[in-house]
């Protein structure tokens, strides 16, 4: 070979490189413990204060917990045991290294901000028609590490056609309307909720009417454009100046702050401000200098809000309850339950480059992430003394239904119908189906987010996973495990771990038997007893 | 006669955590009521307005994005703001309607019209939600919609359907039970014509009854080591769930089981199906139902889209409040036709009309209303109100009226606020003259 290099090199160079990833590795580690420590000394002082404390949680309910909120499905059987029987100490961060290399962390965390951005969309077709390609763009970012800050700004300044352009998905869920656009970005990027000033001055904060409107100065000349038709209706993103800039657009080049006393005159001429900082525009800028602009004061280190409100956001996403409560209304004079700690970690967010990776190590690193969960009644009094039980997300309650019914295929099969008119957008089949029922908010305070008796219904009775429960299937998955696995005890087991991710205790181990004794066919018997855990409270949440 | 009637009061039922159930029973007799033995103040004295009222419910018909106002039931013919609009006499001589609502028209007597409706709302979600619980969005409470207080204060316990159904989706958020629990949350049909999904068991009505047992007896252990809170309220869900596919009365969600007569008379269209099935759902029990029609947001090609709209409407409608009075059951049930907001009067660019709260028109009829009236004037140019403005608190106040529920009547919020069911306002009293 032409490249072959004497051996003893290549030993010493390998030996060199693993030295410096080691060294290099460890010393990361040891900088995440070291704010992870800082994080929970802040908060032992500012929120905990000394209250008793749930015990920390065990390797099992940890490793289905991680997994939830990392890649948005739950472990599988193997997983769980040789997680729960590896004797090292530093398991579960090697466990979050091992979560944050799989594609569907970024995925999982894609799905969570196009629901952000879609459940507030004026636009109804915003939801097929950008929602994949929203999808798919976040996925592709997180997944190869670019910060939060490169993702927003994007958010901010894209162009370009929908389906295809999936940062397009902000501007396109508020049809490019400046005053909808402009509450929606500071919303989601800032965490303010300004939404109230576009008519009034905020009631409970300094905001102005005129600061909103300012603000949505900045978008007028944002343009959502029909393109020619090809199967479906589509759509492009595009500046006022792109699309020709005259006829009936002429009156959209600027920003009016309506007349409140006289709504048909043209209103207030206004120039882009950023209320945060005050930083002005001059007149007459075209829309690309407008939004980049933007995109760079919002995203600037000098502006703390833009990094604590996606802090606060991922925190409560992880522990049930954010520092402050409502994770779309900050602001100085919103209550927090532990300002110090917030700045702390959202400086340290802002030292490594935005990233989220780095974000959810050092939260999950902390013991407040690996304390025993309680649900948000027991847990309301003191903030964080015990991680609070969540409902699962749709994303990850259908993930967690596929996985323990085995029943992955289900969904490309169905995807790949060219039937389905949302083919074209890549929403259709049974995932986004079941969005319809169980989709909420993310950003509404989950304590808020009700389970609705159609959801009860089609867990108890819908057809797909009805068939997927089938015993006497010998392609199904608890058809196959029951002809492999003659112990009813350890077919009862792997089922607890496929749905619960965790061994059943004597006592439901005794109901599960009884019941499978006293029923005459044991598949049906199983059948049942799987229903019963994919029907279960416990199943649906996050503990 | 003696029969019973039940009063069921739920002091303070919160989403996730359940701080304190009171439920109690209060006995009167039915031949005292129907005796007129006790006037409605004394039944408010005996019960602190918590009393059921037996029988009464509501039938919303929403039109989701906010209804021009001009091409429906105020047209302007004589001005240009009218957009050509025409308008066509109704069966109360002075009142007209646009004449795309022929068959609204013939039944003028049964409808109070209100034009002088006013609110400062002009964003969707945000009117959607003042129009569906009286009170602006706040982000510390969530009031529960009108379904959800109706479905809470005069439920029919009996009745083993939901008692706040929504027929068809326009966007609006199904946790309409507010503060209230995931019990007075709407059930959801995306349409009328097929039976609610999901609503056959997957096996023996035996075998799903074993079932739930097994559940039961599998969470117990959960329950009692920290999940206590979780396993009640998914249990309460359960317990609703299958006792609603269990009963009988899911009949009234099947509309095949209507003569061909009746579903000819109700018109095509999902909006009809829905229609049908608000009445029938009403005459099983139901307390509130809302048969949504989406899509009168017309920025763009106003008039082309509501006509094809209000066609939609008109007969459904027409027939709902018909078929009601001939049953005998209009007197004890509200409809309501509503949006949002309307429409500005200028017409746009786009030959469209934009959102416009500062006047624009709910219609009602029965529930004790008096029909064959207009209440309200606006300004010629249709831009603003002229006389007796009607806000949103009074007209929910007037809803309360009409349903008899006691709008003063205090709900808990999780936290132990007291929240009025209604805010200020007064009753509307010319509807009800």
């Amino acid at each position: 070979m032409k490249h072959r290099c004497k051996l003893p090199f290549v030993l010493l160079v390998v030996a060199g490189l693993a030295a410096a990833l080691i060294s290099d590795s460890a010393s990361a580690a040891d900088d995440l413990a070291r704010v992870a420590a800082e994080v929970d000394r802040l908060l032992g002082e500012e929120a905990l204060r000394g209250k008793p404390l749930a015990p920390p949680v065990d390797d099992a309910a940890y490793l289905r917990r991680i997994s939830l909120d990392i890649v948005g499905e739950p472990p599988g059987p193997a997983e769980i045991t040789s997680f729960v029987l590896d004797p090292a100490p530093d398991k579960r961060r090697r466990m979050v290294d091992q979560l944050l290399t799989n594609p569907q962390y970024g995925q999982n965390w894609a799905r969570y901000w196009r629901d952000v951005i879609m459940a507030r969309r004026s636009d109804e077709r915003a939801l097929v028609r950008a929602g994949n390609s929203a999808t798919v763009y976040l996925t592709e970012q997180f997944n190869k590490g670019a910060g939060w800050d490169q993702i927003a700004r994007s958010l901010v300044t894209a162009t370009g056609d929908v389906r295809h352009e999936g940062s397009t998905a902000l501007l396109f869920a508020q049809e490019g309307k400046p005053e909808e656009t402009a509450a929606e970005a500071a919303r989601v990027l800032l965490g303010f909720e300004l939404q109230c000033a576009q008519c009034h001055n905020h009631p409970y904060d300094d905001w102005k009417r005129e600061q909103f409107h300012e603000f949505a100065a900045f978008f007028p000349r944002v343009v959502v454009r029909p393109l020619p038709n090809d199967i479906v209706q589509n759509f492009e993103i595009t500046s006022l100046e792109k699309s020709g800039g005259g006829g009936k657009n002429k009156a959209k080049a600027e920003h009016y702050m309506p007349d409140l006393k006289n709504p048909q005159a043209q209103g207030t001429l206004m120039q882009p401000v950023f209320f945060l900082s005050g930083q002005a525009l001059p007149p007459g800028m075209t829309d690309k200098q407008r939004r980049q602009t933007l995109a760079r004061w919002i995203t600037a280190r000098e502006n703390p809000w833009f990094a604590k409100a996606y802090v606060n956001r991922v925190w409560a996403e992880l522990l049930g309850r954010g520092f402050y409560e409502t994770v779309d209304d900050l602001g100085a004079k919103r209550k927090c339950a532990a300002p110090r700690t917030v700045e702390y970690l959202s400086q340290r967010f802002v030292e490594n480059g935005y990233d989220l990776r780095w974000l959810l190590r050092t939260i999950s690193s902390t013991a407040a992430y690996q304390r025993a969960s309680k649900s948000r009644g027991e847990s309301d009094a003191t903030p964080f003394t015990a991680v609070v039980i969540q409902p699962l997300r749709s994303d990850v309650l259908f993930s967690a239904l596929t996985s323990a019914l085995g029943a992955n295929e289900l969904e490309s099969a169905a995807a790949a119908n060219p039937k389905n008119k949302n083919a074209a957008y890549g929403r259709n089949g049974p995932r986004f189906v079941f969005e319809q029922v169980f989709g909420f908010d993310p950003s509404v305070p989950r304590e808020e987010v009700s389970a609705s008796i159609s959801q009860a219904l089609l867990l108890m009775n819908g057809p797909q996973l009805s068939h997927g429960l089938k015993g006497d299937n010998p392609q199904g998955m608890l058809g196959k495990l029951l002809l492999s696995e003659s112990h009813d005890d350890l077919v009862a087991t792997e089922l607890y771990l496929r749905t619960l991710s965790r061994e059943p205790s004597e006592k439901e181990l005794a109901v599960v038997i009884e019941h499978v004794h006293s029923t005459s066919k044991r598949s049906a018997a199983f059948e049942d007893v799987l229903w019963a855990l994919i029907n279960s409270a416990e199943f649906r949440q996050r503990r | 006669m003696t029969t019973q009637v039940v009063h069921h009061t739920r002091a303070s039922i919160s989403r996730n955590r359940v701080v304190a159930r009171r439920d109690f029973l209060k006995g009167i007799s039915v031949a005292a009521l129907a005796a007129g033995g006790l006037s409605w103040t004394d039944l408010l004295s005996l019960q602190a307005g918590e009393l059921r009222r037996r029988g009464m419910a509501c039938i919303t018909l929403w039109m989701g994005g906010g209804p021009s106002q001009f091409e429906t039931f105020s047209p302007l013919e004589r001005h240009e703001n009218g957009g050509g609009t025409k308008s066509i006499a109704t069966a109360v001589p002075g009142i007209r309607f646009a004449d795309s609502l022929p068959e609204m028209a013939k039944l003028a007597k049964e409808c109070a019209v209100i034009r002088s409706m006013t609110s400062k709302e002009g964003n969707h979600v945000r009117a959607a939600y003042l129009l569906h619980t009286g009170y602006l969005p706040t982000p510390t409470v969530k009031y529960p919609a009108l379904g959800a207080v109706a479905a809470h204060q005069l439920a029919d316990k009996a009745c083993e359907l939901p008692s706040y159904v929504r027929i068809g989706r326009s966007g609006l958020s199904d946790s309409a039970g507010g503060f209230l629990g995931v019990e007075f949350d709407p059930f959801v049909l995306g349409k009328a014509d097929r039976p609610p999904e999901n609503t056959a068991p997957a096996t023996t009505n035996d075998r799903f009854q074993s079932r739930q047992q097994l559940l039961a007896r599998m969470e117990a252990d959960y329950a009692s080591s920290g999940g206590a809170e979780q396993v009640a309220d998914h249990r309460k869900l359960y317990d609703q769930a299958s006792r609603m596919i269990m009963s009988r009365q899911m009949r009234a969600f099947d509309l095949a089981q209507e003569p061909e007569k009746m579903r000819t008379a109700y018109g095509e269209g999902a909006f009809a199906s829905g229609c049908l099935m608000a009445r029938r759902l009403v005459e099983e029990g139901v307390t509130f139902v809302e048969v949504t029609l989406g899509g009168w947001d017309t920025h763009g090609d106003n008039f082309n889209q509501t006509r094809k709209l209000a066609e939609q409407v008109d007969r459904p409608m027409a027939q709902l409040i018909a078929d009601l009075k001939q049953r005998g059951m209009l007197e004890r049930t509200l409809v309501v036709w509503m949006g949002e907001f309307g429409r500005t009067p200028k017409v746009n660019a786009r030959s469209g009309r934009d959102h416009y709260p500062q006047a624009f028109n709910v219609v009602l009829a029965g529930g004790g209303v008096r029909g064959g009236q207009v209440i309200g004037r606006v300004t010629p140019d249709g831009a603003k109100v002229a006389d007796r403005p009607v806000t949103v608190p009074d007209l929910f106040r007037s809803f309360c009226h009409s349903l008899k529920i006691n709008p003063d009547a205090e709900q808990m919020t999780p936290i132990g606020r007291p929240i009025k069911i209604v805010d200020g306002g007064k009753v509307v009293n010319e509807l009800f003259g």
